[in-house]
């Protein structure tokens, strides 16, 4: 088991007297080495929220976090940064870095305060770059790839930055890449690539991967697991025969039966 | 689409208010300026109630013993002390025209700049008499235009009269004598020698300068004021450096303290042979009737040796 | 690929830069509105209190060249750092209202000099360059654990205007000369005389460049998202108010030298960018060299163009500055 996490609860601080609302409610789920997790769930369910638990970005109000056997909460940062790597929706730059720029970003906890990128570095983003079929791009500038370039390489930058220094090619990642709503923003021809690429890293690299949507079809043709969250609480989790059932998915998204059969078909 | 003109429309009806407001305002000033006194002053008329805006105009009133007749004062008004008992009316960038209007004058003094100001005065039927500053000339035949509007030229005339003799002694007691090369310092940063502002060949303070029997140092650039880079008053070696202060607060300790900030400057002459003066006085920068008061000042520490030595200045 | 960083590419553009800042400091004392004897300049027959020509030399141009350098190089780097912090390429050294403290007390030390102890101008504005830090970074760390940029960006925004009402208040009650005096101080000014304003401000910027030598990963990192730069092992918050106080230190210990000089801070970061990208292991040395060496050449300008009138420094920089930048920027396009 690499994520264990026992009745996670959360509430955004509001600065307002009375009990904030829990926005994640008793929440437990594991995640083991070498599978994909999704978290499904409609928009105002607290995936993203749960993933930022998951990812140590923010601390539980209640509950505890194991990874790998440790406690996520006493690990370092750059302890944490080594282990698990996280690729938001979007990115947005602010400046013109070129890919390779990036994809080296993903090092930066590997070096020291005022050292620069060396040869590990520099083959650790090669083997980021190929295993996600982005080598031809290094030297682009990211603001001007497309959408689904875009999140290939920032998914480069989150494995070079699970890459340790000194493994080699064929050593599986002792690490967790965290992907938050990977295809909302992508059209179809995009979303089958993340979905086709995801699924290989894992196959062929034994990457183990935790990822929020809210796209049935997605998680259906992804996951192994699935857990299935709403307002902040776990409906169901499973496999996905298990879990995406036309009565489960109805009560999740608040629809007629009837509808869903077809999406799930 | 639809926002964009309910927007305009929007606005359309909130401008409305404001055009007619402005209508308003214009239609209210019209009748103060109507419903004000018929004032306009005839040329040889005595006007009797005189607002002067201009310092070193108030002073040449007064000196021509014409006080009485002055009812109100620009906000720099010091000298003489009687001003401090008239209203002050702003200055230069901010007459209060109501309060100008309320005081029922018959002739404002205003600067030559101040256009906007004459305009709405001719609007009102008030008269105004136009002043500019100029070089040392320029006191005198002021005095003597002013005495004519007043009506009171034989005044003037010996007012005239009497700058121009003072200031004749101050030059006879210098004539002859080997005239310093000399910077006049109007203005700096306090503490440090930096934002030097100098006297430049033009003005009445460059005139007096002269005068004195002191060779204005950057005399060649035709400008009132410059300011002197170190490198530019290095290079134009000054005997004598004479710096003005003219805002009040200058005690002798922080004089004693600002002379020391030359320092910084050893190879200047001036510095060299501690002829460095700074004196502090806001009649120093007023082109008035004292103006022979400041001329023999720069005399006297020019040439010390031409003055029996009955008055000291901050060294 | 190859085995070595990209970093390596634009190190050539760096060196270059700093080249030209040498060159202009070296150079820019040559030059100047009064012809004077270098043979005299470096003679050791006259004793340096009756050499006029080596006073000139070293007492009138090299500490405004000295001075240009540091206060340009400054103001390019903090530019680079508050464009990096605010994740915005429009944010300057100015933008969070530091130059306007700064501006403040010296407009009060201009205005009320007479009543001030000795000490000054220079003192008076890093004493609101102070005040004005403090207020924007207890504003924007009230609610949150990190610095939230947009309430940085607000604040800084709302305190610029209020100081700068408080200064046309000051000016407003001041004498005529004194206002003059005071907006002329507002167009900067690098004629120091002297070395004591650069060796008053020289401890603020060398603890300030430290900093910023430390910031250049963590600004990159920063521009990918707070939280992104977060989750890569960057500490946000630490990383965020090192970056606003540096920054802020540089640039009021620039403007208590030269004045809130406008252009060099903006101008010059954008300009490098383009030409070594975006790492800021690149822009942040290269800008510091190139804003020196850009901001020497434009003194020279102000003080020879015109002789024997001084132009203000910050009229060049952006006569000379702005159609350059726009060239660049039609020519990339």
């Amino acid at each position: 088991m690499l994520l264990d996490a026992v009745d996670l609860e959360f509430a955004y601080r509001t600065g307002r007297r009375s009990a904030p609302p829990l926005v994640v409610d008793g929440v437990s789920l594991h995640v083991d080495a070498g599978s994909i997790v999704g978290i499904l769930g409609p928009n105002g369910s607290g995936k993203t929220t749960l993933l930022k638990l998951l990812s140590g970005a923010l601390g539980p109000t209640a509950g505890r976090i194991l990874f790998d056997g440790r406690d996520l909460a006493s690990m370092s940062r750059r302890a944490l940064a080594d282990h698990v790597a996280v690729v938001p929706q979007e990115t947005h730059l602010a400046f013109d870095y070129t890919v390779l720029e990036i994809v080296l970003m993903g090092r930066y906890s590997k070096l020291g305060a005022f050292e620069i990128e060396g040869p590990d570095d520099l083959a650790s983003a090669g083997r980021a770059l190929d295993a996600t079929g982005s080598r031809h791009l290094a030297d682009r500038a990211f603001p001007t790839l497309s959408g689904g370039e875009k999140q290939r390489v920032i998914i480069a930058s989150a494995l070079a930055q699970l890459d340790m220094r000194g493994t080699t090619a064929n050593a599986a990642p002792r690490g967790l890449l965290v992907l938050d709503e990977p295809t909302a923003s992508l059209d179809l021809k995009y979303q089958l690539e993340v979905a086709a690429l995801l699924t290989r890293l894992n196959r062929t690299r034994g990457m183990t991967v935790l990822l929020s949507t809210h796209d049935l079809r997605f998680a259906a043709s992804v996951c192994q697991h699935v857990v299935l969250l709403s307002r902040g609480r776990v409906l169901a989790q499973g496999t996905p025969a298990e879990t995406l059932t036309p009565s489960l998915v109805s009560t999740l998204y608040d629809i007629e039966a009837g509808v869903v059969a077809p999406l799930l078909a | 689409m639809s926002a964009t003109s309910h927007r305009g429309g929007a606005s359309a009806i909130r401008s409305q208010p404001l055009r007619l407001l402005a209508r308003v305002a214009a239609i209210l000033l019209a009748a103060m300026t109507l419903s004000a006194p018929r004032t306009l002053a005839q040329v040889g008329t005595r006007p009797a109630r005189v607002i002067s805006l201009v310092p070193s105009v108030t002073e040449m009133i007064f000196a021509m013993g014409a006080g009485s007749i002055v009812v109100g004062v620009s906000s720099y008004d010091h000298f003489p002390p009687d001003v401090a008992t008239r209203p002050r009316l702003g200055a230069l960038v901010d007459p209060d025209f109501e309060r100008i209007l309320t005081l029922h004058p018959d002739l404002v003094i205003a600067y030559g700049s101040q256009e906007d100001l004459v305009r709405r005065l001719d609007a009102a039927h008030i008269a105004s008499f136009s002043y500019r500053n100029g070089g040392l000339d320029n006191v005198t035949a002021t005095v003597r235009r002013l005495g004519e509007r007043l009506g009171r030229r034989a005044d003037a005339e010996r007012l005239a009269a009497r700058i121009e003799a003072d200031l004749g002694r101050v030059r006879q007691a210098v004539k002859g004598r080997p005239r310093p090369r000399t910077a006049l310092i109007f203005g700096r940063e306090s503490g440090s020698l930096r934002g030097l502002y100098a006297s430049a060949g033009v003005g009445f303070l460059h005139d007096l300068l002269e005068l004195a029997g002191g060779d204005d140092v950057f005399g060649d650039v035709r400008r009132e004021s410059l300011q002197v880079s170190t490198e530019m008053l290095l290079a134009r070696r000054p005997d004598v450096v004479i710096e003005i202060h003219t805002s009040e607060g200058w005690t002798p300790t922080r004089l004693a303290q600002e002379r020391h900030v030359w320092d910084a400057l050893p190879a200047l002459p001036a510095v060299r042979t501690g002829r460095v003066y700074l004196l502090a006085d806001d009649s120093l920068s007023i082109p008035g009737p004292r103006v022979a008061d400041i001329a023999e000042r720069f005399a006297r520490v020019l040439h010390p040796d031409a003055f029996t030595p009955n008055r000291s200045e901050t060294r | 690929m190859t085995a070595r960083s990209p970093l390596t590419r634009g190190i050539p553009v760096v060196l270059l830069c700093f080249a030209l800042m040498v060159a202009a400091i070296v150079f820019a004392p040559f030059i100047g509105s009064t012809d004077i004897s270098f043979g005299a300049v470096f003679s050791r027959r006259v004793p340096f209190a009756d050499n006029i020509d080596a006073q000139i030399f070293f007492l009138a141009r090299l500490p405004r060249a000295l001075a240009a350098a540091l206060v340009g190089g400054t103001l390019a780097a903090a530019g680079a750092v508050f464009q990096g912090l605010l994740r915005n390429p429009l944010a300057e050294p100015y933008t969070l209202g530091i130059s306007a403290g700064a501006s403040l007390g010296a407009m009060v030390a201009i205005t009320f000099g007479a009543m001030l102890p000795t000490g000054g101008v220079a003192t008076a504005g890093l004493a609101g360059a102070g005040l004005a830090v403090l207020v924007v970074y207890a504003l924007a760390n009230a609610r949150h654990r990190g610095l939230s940029t947009t309430v940085l960006l607000l604040s800084g925004v709302t305190l610029n205007a209020f100081f700068w009402a408080l200064i046309l208040l000051v000016q407003y009650l001041s004498d005529f000369a004194e206002t003059y005096r005071a907006l002329r101080w507002l167009m900067g000014d690098l004629d120091v005389v002297g070395y004591s304003s650069i060796v008053t401000a020289l401890p603020l910027l060398v603890i300030a460049f430290v900093a910023f030598a430390w910031l250049a990963r963590p600004l990159n990192l920063l521009s990918l998202g707070a939280e992104a730069a977060g989750a890569r092992g960057l500490n946000v918050a630490r990383a965020q108010r090192v970056a606003f106080f540096s920054g802020s230190l540089a640039t009021a210990g620039a403007v208590s030298i030269g004045g809130p000089i406008g252009f060099v801070g903006i101008i010059v970061p954008h300009l490098v960018r383009l030409v070594v990208g975006a790492d800021h292991r690149l822009v942040l040395p290269a800008s510091a060299c190139f804003g020196a060496a850009f901001l020497v050449a434009c003194d020279v300008v102000a003080r020879t163009v015109a002789a024997p009138l001084d132009l203000p420094v910050g009229i060049i920089t952006a006569l000379a500055g702005g159609p350059f930048f726009l060239w660049l920027l039609l020519r990339r396009r």
